[in-house]
């Protein structure tokens, strides 16, 4: 240990010798480099660092409505050559009316320095300095430091200093760099447009933007600037300064925009403002964002949400199915019937886990998911269709699932399969993702914005609402008790329940022919064949096992066709094809929703709906069709002037995504109501009424007066 | 919302955001008026002095820039050269009465005997209302008036906005030249500049 101290301590003095810091009165100043030295012809980094007094403040490059940047004059041997301050993003000083820009606590201010060719490797240089500081609280000192740095000059381009390497290095990452915006700047009655657009501001997706000019004089820094936001990037509204008075007014705008954590560099011409720059409002309040949600209400949230989810049209089949099964034990066999429950709870968890870890790892990878994204996937729908189609036959008795040999015959009430229980808690997961109940949006949007822990602690609270009644059922005696005895009406009973089953087959193939286009529908049509075909061969050798003989023959040609089926369904891909309007209809004229449509919408004022819906989304159809599609909304629609822009996410749309997720969604459905003039949009509840519509619609015609 | 009620709405905005800029100093629009006790505790208004011109000049003891333009005589040969041509110069100190800054009316008269100002008068601006009338920013900030009233300068006093007084060598003083464009009745040349210096303390609303 002590050698290796030592090894270092003779390290340390092999490279960089630093002059003692300097301090001038309000602050600690030396240089520090970011290399061990430097190679001939190359340049390194050195910074002026500063450990300011608490409470007092130097300057930014521009200082703003009063101070002065820091200042460094280099003495250096001959040939060697020091640039201009690599300026972080400063931070902003007010001081009453007044805006300065400027740094508090430690900052590093890196200049790069170049060495001659000829400079001789071996050879140490001394680069000196003269630093002049003013250093402000209430009051101003011009404080000025001496300071020097010994670089060797280094065979090889030296190796990264061990103490401020790390620290330069991170100084110069995250400076403002040109990052190829397109600004432009134009005067608006008092004001000034300062207009921006570019790749790292697409989607509207940004919340604290500052814009720092170079120049002090081309704004007046007090003043706040206002945001808005555009599909393509954003306008700041901003005050002009000085040198928009008397004389000619700037030929150019410069200055560091900085957005979320990050700053680029910019430069705006005079003249019209880019498209897509404006329209979208300011950002909504972080606490607006997420809902201000937290934990342990997103969590409640989650729970009430999937306590709901139960009754959704989704499930419901499922778990009536379910219950009559229950049912079959007429609360004589409490142990049996708590098995089945617990069972049927942990098929649900473990599904919800899945969904959960598979959400949070595409996230991870870059995707952009929420809720039901699975369906938003051709072949996962054809699946699910021909899984809620072998659902239906089973239920209809072509084939049995779960049921142990010598009991085939004895109908439901001798079903003991507990592998058919956490099967039905896992069916009944995946067939809830078209519905979404009122609080999951938010409490799942929420999550997915959250830590991989918070996300699944949601993700589990949401399955235990799902699971809770059923589980309760099979808990407590004395509901067990309530449910009708058992008895011959239960095989009917099933036999109804394969009817919705079927109709969700159906439906499934109408999403999948919206999503992949006429042809898709044969296929899956042909695969639907195919696979009643094994269910009807499964059934034969159910009933042959049951009478005694061998199956085999049967048995192996029924998996082989299912595996067929299922394999056409899914592979090859379906063709992309552009998305089929739904079917005409009396709906309110939908016009197709794009960022940039609702952005010039908005930016005239008008009033605007937008509904984010998919084919795949029960909730929304219903929606649609129950609430949106009646003449009193539609009315409502026209005599308020609402332009209705509708949002398909029925296959995947990062724009869509990202606009959910700004509103704290991770799916649809997601009503917003845009009154008149720029306010903030409305968002309307998951279960839509005709008066709750029809209200917002009115309200948010209503702000235009 | 129909065209006539947009730009209703156009105005009253138009209107909200002009309201205080009415009041920000303007060039070549009416000067902000202003009644102020000097440190003899005479009240002096604008509008008294029409038909002359006017230098309002913002300064500070505690800070270095003005004390450049003070310790190097420099402020005090341009408030001698214009006073010879019947500038009236009045310079303001505003601090509120609690800070440090604050100097009292026989302080203020101490100090202008101390630097040998040539100004008509110190203005005494403990409430800050003449700073903010005027968004006068820095210790100095310049403003020129002219006999009509208009605004016809504000900003800094040179193109030197540091504390060094070698930096006062070759400069080029911004108020010397525009009281010489007002003399010659030439348009003025450069009639808004950046102000620099020490941050001016406002008092808390």
């Amino acid at each position: 240990m002590r050698w290796l101290a030592a090894m270092l301590s003779v390290l340390a003095f092999c490279g960089v010798a630093r002059a003692a810091p300097v301090n001038t009165g309000h602050l600690t100043a030396e240089i520090v480099a970011q290399t061990q030295g430097v190679a001939p012809g190359r340049t390194t980094y050195v910074a002026l660092r500063q450990q300011i007094q608490p409470g007092w403040h130097t300057y930014w490059k521009n200082a703003g409505d009063s101070g002065q940047a820091t200042m460094i004059a280099w003495t250096l041997p001959a040939g060697w050559t020091a640039g201009p301050f690599v300026w972080p993003t400063p931070k902003r000083l007010p001081v009453g009316p007044l805006m300065n820009y400027g740094y508090e606590g430690e900052v590093l201010l890196p200049v790069p320095v170049s060495a001659p060719a000829d400079a001789r490797p071996g050879q140490t240089v001394l680069l000196k300095a003269k630093a002049s500081f003013l250093v402000c609280r209430e009051i101003c000192v011009p404080e000025d430091a001496n300071l020097q740095i010994a670089l060797p000059v280094t065979p090889a381009p030296a190796p990264t200093d061990p103490a401020w390497g790390g620290p330069i290095g991170k100084v110069l990452a995250a400076a403002p760099k040109p990052a190829g915006l397109t600004a432009a700047f134009q005067r608006k009655g008092a004001n000034l447009a300062l207009a921006v657009v570019g790749a790292p501001l697409r989607g509207g997706d940004v919340h604290d933007v500052y814009f720092y000019p170079d120049d002090s004089t081309v704004i007046d820094h007090a003043k706040p600037q206002g945001l808005d936001r555009g599909p393509n990037g954003l306008t700041l509204t901003l005050s002009p300064g000085y040198a928009f008075q008397g004389g000619a007014a700037p030929k150019a705008i410069a200055g560091v925009l900085a957005v979320d954590g990050k700053a680029y560099q910019l430069s705006a011409a005079p003249g019209p403002l880019p498209a897509g720059a404006g329209g979208l409002g300011p950002p909504l309040p972080k606490a607006a964002l997420d809902g201000g949600l937290t934990l342990i209400p997103a969590a409640l949230f989650a729970f009430l949400g999937g306590l709901i989810l139960n009754l959704m049209p989704c499930v419901f089949p499922v778990l009536a199915m379910k219950a009559a099964s229950l049912a079959a034990h007429g609360g004589r066999e409490q142990a049996l019937a708590r098995r089945h429950g617990l069972a049927f709870g942990a098929g649900v968890l473990a599904t919800f886990l899945a969904l959960a870890l598979a959400l949070i790892g595409l996230k991870a990878a870059g995707a952009e998911v929420g809720w039901g994204f699975q369906l938003q996937s051709p072949p996962i729908v054809a699946a699910l269709a021909l899984l809620m189609l072998a659902v239906a036959l089973d239920l209809s008795g072509v084939f049995e699932v779960g049921t142990s040999l010598q009991g085939a015959g004895a109908g439901l009430a001798a079903r003991s399969g507990l592998v058919g229980d956490v099967f039905t808690g896992a069916l009944a997961v995946i067939v809830a993702a078209p519905c979404t109940a009122p609080f999951m949006g938010a409490a799942v949007g929420w999550a997915l914005t959250q830590s991989a822990a918070a996300a699944l602690a949601v993700f589990l609270a949401l399955g235990a609402g799902f699971a809770l009644p059923f589980v309760l059922i099979a808990f407590a005696p004395g509901l067990l008790a309530r449910l009708p005895r058992p008895g011959p009406w239960m095989g009917a009973f099933r036999k109804l329940l394969a009817f919705p089953m079927y109709g969700a087959a159906a439906w499934l193939a109408w999403v999948l022919t919206l999503q992949a286009g006429a042809s898709a529908l044969a296929r899956i049509l042909a695969a639907a064949i195919v696979l009643a075909f094994a269910a009807w061969l499964a059934g034969a050798a159910q009933k042959r096992a049951a009478a005694g003989a061998r199956p085999l023959a049967l048995g192996a040609g029924a998996g082989v066709l299912g595996a067929a089926a299922l394999a056409a369904a899914v592979w090859p891909a379906y063709a992309a094809t552009p998305l089929a309007a739904g079917p005409a209809r009396a709906e309110a004229v939908a016009e197709a929703y794009s960022p940039s449509r609702l952005a010039a919408l908005r930016s005239d004022g008008k009033p605007v709906f937008v509904n984010y819906t998919a084919a795949w989304c029960v909730s929304c159809q219903v929606n649609d069709r129950v609430v949106l599609s009646t003449r009193p909304v539609i009315e409502a629609m026209k005599r308020d002037g609402f332009t209705y822009l509708k949002a398909d996410w029925t296959r995947r749309d990062p724009a869509i995504a990202a606009e959910l997720a700004r509103y704290g969604r991770a799916g649809v459905p997601l009503y917003l109501v845009y009154g008149a003039g720029g306010a903030q949009p409305v968002i309307l509840p998951a279960i839509l009424t005709e008066g709750a519509v029809i209200h917002a619609l009115d309200a948010g015609a209503a702000k235009a007066g | 919302m129909g065209p006539a009620r947009r730009t209703a709405l156009v105005a009253l905005a138009a209107l909200g955001f002009a309201a205080p800029a009415l009041a920000a100093p303007q060039i070549d629009a009416p000067a902000p008026d202003f009644q102020a006790a000097d440190a003899r505790g005479r009240v002096r208004a604008l509008a008294d002095y029409r038909g002359r011109i006017v230098v309002l000049e913002w300064t500070s003891d505690a800070c270095p820039y003005s004390h450049k333009h003070y310790d190097s005589g420099n402020m005090q040969r341009l408030q001698a050269k214009a006073r010879r041509q019947g500038v009236v110069w009045f310079t303001v100190m505003t601090a509120p009465r609690a800070s440090a800054e604050y100097m009292t009316p026989p302080e203020v008269r101490a100090w202008k005997r101390k630097v040998h100002s040539h100004a008509t008068a110190v203005l005494i601006d403990s409430d800050g209302r003449l700073a903010r009338a005027y968004e006068a920013k820095t210790t100095p900030h310049m403003f020129i008036i002219d006999p009509t009233g208009r605004l016809v300068y504000m900003g800094g006093i040179d193109d030197r906005p540091f504390t060094d007084p070698k930096s006062l060598k070759g400069a080029d003083n911004y108020v010397a030249d525009a009281l010489a464009d007002l003399k010659a009745h030439r348009p003025i040349a450069h009639p808004v500049t950046r102000p620099y210096g020490c941050s001016v303390k406002y008092p808390p609303l």
